[in-house]
């Protein structure tokens, strides 16, 4: 599968020009479909330089995941930095869930709503969920929340429901800047495997150990855990303590 | 993990998701009445089952709390659940790694073992009372299944006893393993949990013979394993303290750095040491006639801690900056749970202390053990 908007476009114009190509194909590189033994395992890499900030994303997943008003799937968060005094540098992060080959979220499931797709997504099975939020408590990237709408565990899919049929999922394919890249990361000669290969790249709390499939090229080290900042919401009754609060740095 | 980082940065998060908490203060309610149930329990054995004849007044209080918290608990516990109607598939699709699905099962088997405890505790005194000639000796012929033999009660007591010792640790254990809140990520926490429920059983049973026995000596014992329970709490939360501002256990230290910046954090930590610090020199110094102050202080210390760790945990963000809203929610609604727990929790005292013969309770006639008093006290 293509990695971005515009690769995939690039992809939907050979399917329509080879009537043979499916579109779940089009994309699959010639090593990874000639081979019988080849397992998908979907990640993605966020390249923090080609982030704009402009919520298309969040938006996309809104309305394709029909996410309610008070939660989300994915957001950019927009930080302001000022380092050693110099001009301060606005910085994006977009958050998802990172698809964890090793998620704290699925041992503690009590009754194994949680689990761990054939192709490395981390999904619930929301007609066995019983709303405990356990998982919400267990994820360290605060990417899971209660839908007020089914009452279950709800979280970012990696748009299951289209990359099972050979589309991208909707925060990729509506990235302007070609920012969000989504591919196979055992198929050494996807985009993703290659963007992997040719920049350093880093995940979001690597202290925590949870092996994530979502990856970002240029995010600055200040920003890969709790950050520590004056945040943009104070709560009436604690509001007054975010000024002062210097966790971390 | 807490790092430093050499150079000056300012950070100003300017868009951010607020998380809402997930677990709600119907949690609060269950962690907080489970721990004075199981508490409770253990404190009411040694009159009951170990054959201590002189600790059965106290045993008699502790049993009350016991039984009215451990049925209270399970229905804020199943009110928490956002499926409530589908709490059957706990037993269906137990998940062994998750330490909430053994206590599905440990809950139901403890609250099973309690009411079959306190009944044939009470057993030999529904007998008495049914068969006397009364308006409501049906109910008690029927509640005694029309017997009096409770040999079985030492048994029940006892297993019960190993039930609550199971709900200590599986409650601890279910909290400590989240290492993605620090605040609840630490050793200790499985260990505050239990001395703060014997501190709010405690509380509870000093309340209870305020009301009900005011007898000054039992006020007096109270008083002192309060006394004894808050040392306990106050030692475990130095040492926590001492662990996580030197830097000794890392897991603490980044608990502590989680909060610690926050003026509000160090509001509730000045009230949570005045709420131990109160009522232990109270008790030590007017172990009589202080036990209103010091059992309503102990109630919400243990209340408080709970809350704190819960809701307060929760407002900490993951990955966001400053603080989310959970620590004190705005509005009624997130409070309904704890005025309606608190509230059937005080219907159940009422009932149980109308209808059960709590003051005849002796101890199981197995032989071996003193009869219950001869002097029936009939409260209905």
């Amino acid at each position: 599968m293509d990695t971005n908007r515009r690769g995939f476009l690039g992809a939907m114009g050979r399917v329509s020009i080879g009537a043979a190509a499916t579109v779940a194909g089009a994309g699959q590189s010639a090593t990874a479909a000639t081979d019988p033994d080849h397992r998908t395992h979907w990640g993605m890499v966020v390249d923090l330089r080609k982030c704009i900030g402009c919520q298309a994303c969040t938006v996309a997943c809104i309305m394709e995941n029909d996410v309610p008003e008070d939660a989300f799937r994915t957001h950019v968060s927009v930080y302001e930095l000022v380092k050693d005094g110099q001009d301060p540098a606005m910085v994006m992060l977009p958050r998802l869930c990172n698809h964890c080959d090793n998620p704290p979220c699925l041992p503690v499931c009590p009754v194994e709503a949680t689990f761990k797709a054939e192709n490395g997504e981390v999904l619930v099975d929301a007609s066995k969920c019983v709303g405990c939020a356990y998982c919400v408590q267990a994820c360290p990237y605060d990417a899971r929340f209660i839908n007020h709408e089914t009452q279950v565990a709800d979280k970012c899919t990696f748009c299951f429901h289209r990359t099972s049929v050979g589309l991208l999922p909707a925060c990729v394919e509506t990235c302007v800047g070609g920012a969000r890249n989504f591919g196979d990361l055992n198929d050494p000669d996807s985009e993703v495997s290659r963007m992997l290969r040719e920049n350093e790249v880093s995940v979001l709390r690597p202290e925590m150990h949870t092996n994530p499939n979502v990856y970002y090229i240029g995010l600055d080290e200040v920003l890969d855990g709790r950050v520590a900042g004056e945040a943009a919401y104070r709560p009436p009754l604690t509001g007054e303590a975010q000024a002062t609060h210097g966790e971390g740095l | 993990m807490e790092r430093v980082f050499e150079m000056d940065v300012q950070i100003h998060e300017l868009v951010g998701a607020v998380h809402e908490a997930a677990w709600l203060p119907w949690a609060v309610q269950y962690f907080f009445l489970i721990a004075m149930s199981v508490t409770a329990l253990l404190m009411s054995l040694p009159g009951f089952v170990f054959g201590r004849e002189a600790a059965l007044p106290k045993a008699r209080l502790a049993l009350m709390v016991a039984v009215t918290t451990g049925i209270t608990a399970p229905i804020a516990l199943l009110a928490d659940l956002h499926q409530p109607g589908r709490f059957w598939e706990f037993f269906v699709y137990t998940h062994k790694t998750s330490w909430m699905a053994w206590g599905a099962w440990v809950v139901p088997s403890y609250v099973g073992l309690l009411i079959l405890f306190a009944w044939a505790i009470h057993r030999p005194a529904f007998y008495r009372w049914g068969q006397q000639d009364w308006r409501f000796a049906w109910l008690f012929r029927l509640l005694s299944l029309g017997g009096e033999a409770n040999w079985f009660a030492r048994p029940l007591g006892m297993a019960a006893g190993v039930a609550a010792l199971a709900i200590l640790v599986y409650t601890g254990m279910e909290v400590t393993i989240v290492r993605a809140r620090p605040l609840w990520n630490t050793p200790f926490l499985p260990l505050q949990f239990a001395a703060t429920g014997f501190v709010g059983a405690l509380g509870a049973m000093l309340v209870l013979e305020r009301v009900l026995s005011r007898d000054g000596a039992l006020e007096a014992r109270l008083n002192r394993n309060l006394a004894a329970a808050l040392a306990v709490v106050g030692a475990l939360g130095l040492a926590w303290f001492a662990l996580a501002s030197s830097g000794l256990s890392p897991r603490h230290a980044e608990a502590l750095a989680s909060v610690a910046g926050f003026p509000v954090w160090q509001k509730i930590a000045t009230w949570g040491a005045l709420s131990i610090a109160v009522p232990f020199v109270l008790a030590l110094v007017l172990p009589r006639n202080s036990g209103w102050v010091t059992g309503l202080i102990a109630i919400h210390a243990a209340w408080m801690f709970r809350w704190t760790v819960f809701m307060g945990g929760q407002a900490v963000p993951k990955v966001g900056s400053g603080l989310y809203d959970a620590l004190m929610p705005t509005g009624i609604a997130g409070l309904m749970g704890v005025i309606g727990t608190f509230g059937l929790w005080l219907f159940l005292i009422i009932a149980y202390t109308t209808f059960i013969p709590w003051a005849e309770a002796g101890q199981p006639d197995d032989g071996r053990g003193a009869k219950a008093p001869g002097h029936p006290v009939r409260s209905v």
